[in-house]
């Protein structure tokens, strides 16, 4: 099987058709490398740059982040607490009303999710002093969250800077079992 | 002719194979992101990530366990045991661990339906049509004609049954199941009230003792309370209040966990358990000297020798180390029990505890105190009131039959012929949780939820060193559409009106389960609380409530051992030559939970086998049949007969085979159906003098098939006692 292909792969039309097959795979991989870094579809385009501006708290809507491992995504109980006294004024606030007259959830796709074998908890972090845009990106100039690069490079990367003059927690924060248990 | 690939064209058709495969397969966002959705109103006391803890009853068997259960955004995670429940401090058994996948199970039935028996034309109702469908039943019919058989658990049903039929005038609900024909828990209660004056199941202190004589008992198995047995055996194994470590000795004609775990294991003939206490007991007395108690006179030692199949030394043996030890202990289990002479034997095995004088003393038996009162009696029924039933049943007196947490279709001998007398039966309204055989045959299935669903009590029977009942709550929303079999039942005794609604005021079974705990608010108990909301508060915070203080009851002991004892042989129905020993393991049991694939992937404790039903047979007598590990055998019984694999297990009498219950499922779902045997084809149904089924009443013998099946087990196939013989 493999030496006939092999054979049909010395002929030179066969040669150009593979060369543009492997040119357009290799574009299809190009776009796919720059589709991972598209934030996904949401089900309401939710603008943090306003929430932002009028002065909401990340943590109002995340409290998680203070207390444990996961910030939390807003039940529709804290989003109708404020936008039942507000004039609807775009079509996104109809979607809303929408949800919570069906009583049914938000679906919404988180961009910043870390593998399960990563163990994460925000409290450290919150309680270090970070702020959320550390980490999240220019959250006060989105709309919808965009994915951030968080790879395991870039994390030991600021432990070893904060920590360069700290030794004992150089070691700890660095310690594959700090996130891997 | 082969070509030689080189190097480089290896490379580029590798090449090109793994960047059309990186492209084509997922590395867009659908494979990245998923979708989380959030609650639309987060309960109180939730933090998003964190976990919530609630307290709750374990409803896989009877013994009434407390759990802890671990739960994150609604969903039940892990199962572990409730610290504070003095049932079982803590601990739990695999079936309690596996009680989530009860909740996931694929299985599940997820609304209320009709159907044609058999399972065909099933119709979706609602809910509201299903409690007409109930009010109708419990209305139009007479009230003799309506019957309700229960399962052991759910005790809080079972009262509110009572209530119902009481008002209604029709017969209390019957409560029974494999647990209760296995174990022979009647023929204990009444052996025991004909010693101590009590109708109860003793309590046995083995933590306190430094030498258990158990005949029979399966206690670190499936008897009785096996978690708090086995805990209080892990105390007697340290000596923790003895100072020295614990001996067990064990009578049982096949090697059980508890065997295995025992010091000394005496492989008595089947059915002879309660002989050899008798046995056991005269050369105790003659030790002790003084006058033979009455019970004992008439026993030959040498007569019993040879009916139990145990020579006299090794009774002189055991009599010296009874009579020498300090606070030694007797305990009649199931294999003694469901015999028929089971009731003798139930007797025999107690009255050794009076010969130690350990009645009421630490090491000793006693009552556990009732801390609410049950509607109806606490004991399960016999099989002699299921007879009863079968008879009604079959006379035409029976139109409308409730069924809930007892799968009689599979569980019951097949030769009571429940199956065929429900023909009969106007209509079934089946309340099972999952497609069992018995809702497979029902006219209406009415699921209820799962146990960790559900609000409910469970009293302690056995297993806790005071009284406490064990309460039950939700511990996730339901996840389907099923609903509470006790609102069913209040709503329709609500729709019903007149002098049964008035009997039976209770709006849901919240308020049911309130009024029936209410008399606990004046008793002193481990917290308590001038009115019901802060007792409910606690009730729900440590999962039922328990007395501040240990305290049992002692058995009254006066005259016990005036009376004789019958030192009868157990019948045996004819059909071959081997001794039939049926017998529950940890994880199959009743059979009622093996549609959880953790419970059939769980080895057998002795065997390890997995999945599937076996035979233990002695390798000798395997030799003489010609028949090696994994040939598929006929079992055949005189009534019955059914086809299991053979295991070769030099741990059990030659004259007996051994067969684990539980499989043979014919529905029940994708885990259980079409695995393994159903043993209730082979038993009688031949009853002992406390009416409970002789589960050891049958010889079989084996054929063989020609067939082989590889059983899937944990130990080495090249075998731990020898080359695997292909």
């Amino acid at each position: 099987m493999i030496a006939i292909a092999l054979q049909l792969f010395k002929k030179t039309s066969v040669k150009i058709g593979i060369g543009v097959i492997g040119s357009i795979l290799v574009i299809a991989a190009i776009a796919g490398i720059w589709w991972t870094q598209q934030p996904p579809p949401q089900p309401i385009q939710f603008p943090h740059v306003m929430h932002i501006n009028l002065g909401v708290q990340c943590l109002y809507c995340h409290p998680g982040a203070l207390r444990g491992p996961s910030p939390g995504l807003p039940t529709e109980t804290k989003c109708w607490g404020c936008h039942q006294q507000i004039t609807v004024r775009n079509s996104e606030i109809n979607k809303l009303i929408d949800y919570v007259k069906a009583e049914k959830p938000i679906q919404w796709v988180p961009v910043a999710i870390l593998p399960d074998f990563v163990y994460f908890s925000h409290r450290p972090h919150i309680a270090a002093g970070l702020n959320c845009e550390n980490c999240h990106g220019e959250i006060s100039q989105m709309t919808v969250a965009r994915p951030q690069k968080m790879n395991m490079g870039w994390c030991l990367g600021c432990h070893r800077t904060r920590y360069a003059n700290d030794p004992v927690m150089l070691t700890k924060l660095t310690d594959c079992e700090n996130c891997h248990k | 002719m082969r070509e030689r690939i080189s190097r480089r064209d290896f490379l580029k058709v590798a090449g090109a194979g793994l960047a059309a495969g990186a492209v084509l397969t997922g590395c867009g966002p659908d494979s990245r992101y998923i979708k989380r959705t959030p609650y639309i109103h987060m309960p109180e006391y939730t933090y998003n990530g964190l976990s919530t803890y609630y307290a709750t009853t374990c409803r896989e068997c009877p013994a009434g366990c407390g759990l802890v259960v671990r739960t994150m955004q609604g969903r039940a995670l892990k199962v572990e045991g409730n610290p504070f429940n003095p049932v079982n401090l803590g601990k739990t058994c695999s079936r309690g661990q596996a009680s989530v996948q009860g909740l996931y199970n694929p299985d599940r039935l997820q609304q209320p339906f009709k159907q044609s028996r058999g399972g065909s034309n099933r119709q979706v109702m609602t809910w509201d049509e299903a409690v007409a469908t109930v009010k109708t039943a419990l209305t139009v019919s007479q009230p003799d004609e309506i019957a309700f058989l229960l399962g052991l658990t759910s005790d809080h049903l079972a009262d509110l049954i009572s209530e119902i039929t009481s008002a209604l005038g029709a017969p209390s609900p019957y409560r029974y199941g494999a647990f209760a024909m296995f174990e022979g828990r009647t023929t204990l209660a009444k052996a025991a009230e004909q010693l101590f004056g009590t109708a109860a199941i003793p309590y046995f202190d083995i933590g306190n003792a430094d030498y258990v004589f158990s005949f029979g008992a399966n206690f670190l198995g499936t008897y009785l309370s096996p978690v708090a047995y086995g805990r209080e055996y892990a105390k007697f194994r340290k000596g923790n209040s003895t100072g020295q470590r614990g001996t067990l000795i064990q009578f049982e004609s096949r090697l059980s966990q508890t065997a295995a775990n025992a010091d000394i294991w005496v492989p008595v003939i089947p059915g002879t358990e309660g002989l050899a206490a008798l046995g056991l007991g005269r050369a105790v007395a003659e030790n002790q000297g003084g006058t033979i108690p009455a019970a004992y006179q008439s026993i030959d030692l040498p007569k019993i020798s040879q009916s139990t199949g145990v020579d006299q030394d090794t009774y002189q043996t055991l009599a010296k180390l009874f009579t020498e030890a300090k606070h030694p202990l007797a305990i009649p289990g199931e294999a003694a029990l469901s015999v028929s002479n089971g009731f003798e034997a139930g007797q025999a095995i107690l009255a050794l505890n009076l010969l130690a004088d350990n009645a009421g003393k630490p090491s000793g038996i006693f009552f556990t105190p009732a801390a609410v009162q049950a509607a109806g009696s606490s004991l399960p029924n016999t099989l002699q009131d299921i007879i009863g039933l079968v008879e009604a049943i079959k006379a035409g007196k029976i139109k409308t039959l409730f069924i809930h947490g007892v799968n009689p279709f599979f569980e019951f001998p097949d030769l009571l012929g429940f199956a065929q007398v429900a023909q009969k039966v106007t209509q079934i309204i089946s309340f099972a949780s999952f497609p069992d055989e018995t809702a497979l045959q029902a006219d209406y299935v009415f699921p209820d939820h799962t146990g960790l669903e559900s609000w409910g009590y469970q009293r302690t029977v056995t297993g806790a060193d005071r009284a406490s009942i064990s309460g039950a709550q939700p511990v996730v929303v339901p996840f389907t559409n099923t609903k509470a079999t006790a609102d069913v039942l209040l709503a329709a005794v609500q729709a019903a009106g007149g002098n049964l609604a008035q009997t039976v005021p209770y709006k849901d079974v919240v308020e049911f389960i309130q009024h029936a705990i209410q008399d606990l608010l004046n008793q002193d108990g481990f917290y308590n609380a001038p009115d019901m909301t802060t007792f409910w508060a606690q009730w729900q915070q440590y999962g039922g409530w328990w007395a501040a203080n240990p305290g049992l009851i002692p058995p009254n002991t006066a005259g016990s051992l005036v009376q004789t004892i019958r030192a009868s042989e157990a019948q045996y129905d004819s059909g071959g030559g081997l001794y039939l020993f049926p017998f529950m393991n940890s994880p199959l049991s009743d059979g009622s939970s093996v549609n959880k694939p953790w419970l059939q992937e769980t080895p057998d404790p002795t065997t390890t086998v997995m999945w599937n039903t076996w035979v233990e047979i002695h390798p000798d007598t395997a030799d003489k049949l010609g028949v090696k590990d994994d040939d598929i055998v006929r079992i055949v019984s005189p009534y019955g007969e059914i086809e299991a694999a053979v295991y070769r297990y030099p741990a059990i009498r030659p004259d007996t085979v051994a067969i684990p219950f539980g499989q043979g499922h014919t529905a029940f779902g994708r885990y259980a159906e079409g695995r393994g045997a159903n043993l209730s084809k082979l038993f009688g149904t031949r009853i002992n003098a406390a009416g409970d089924l002789a589960v050891h009443g049958v010889y079989v013998k084996l054929e063989k098939t020609g067939k082989r099946h590889y059983l899937a087990r944990m130990e080495s196939r090249i075998g731990v006692y020898g080359k695997f013989q292909v």
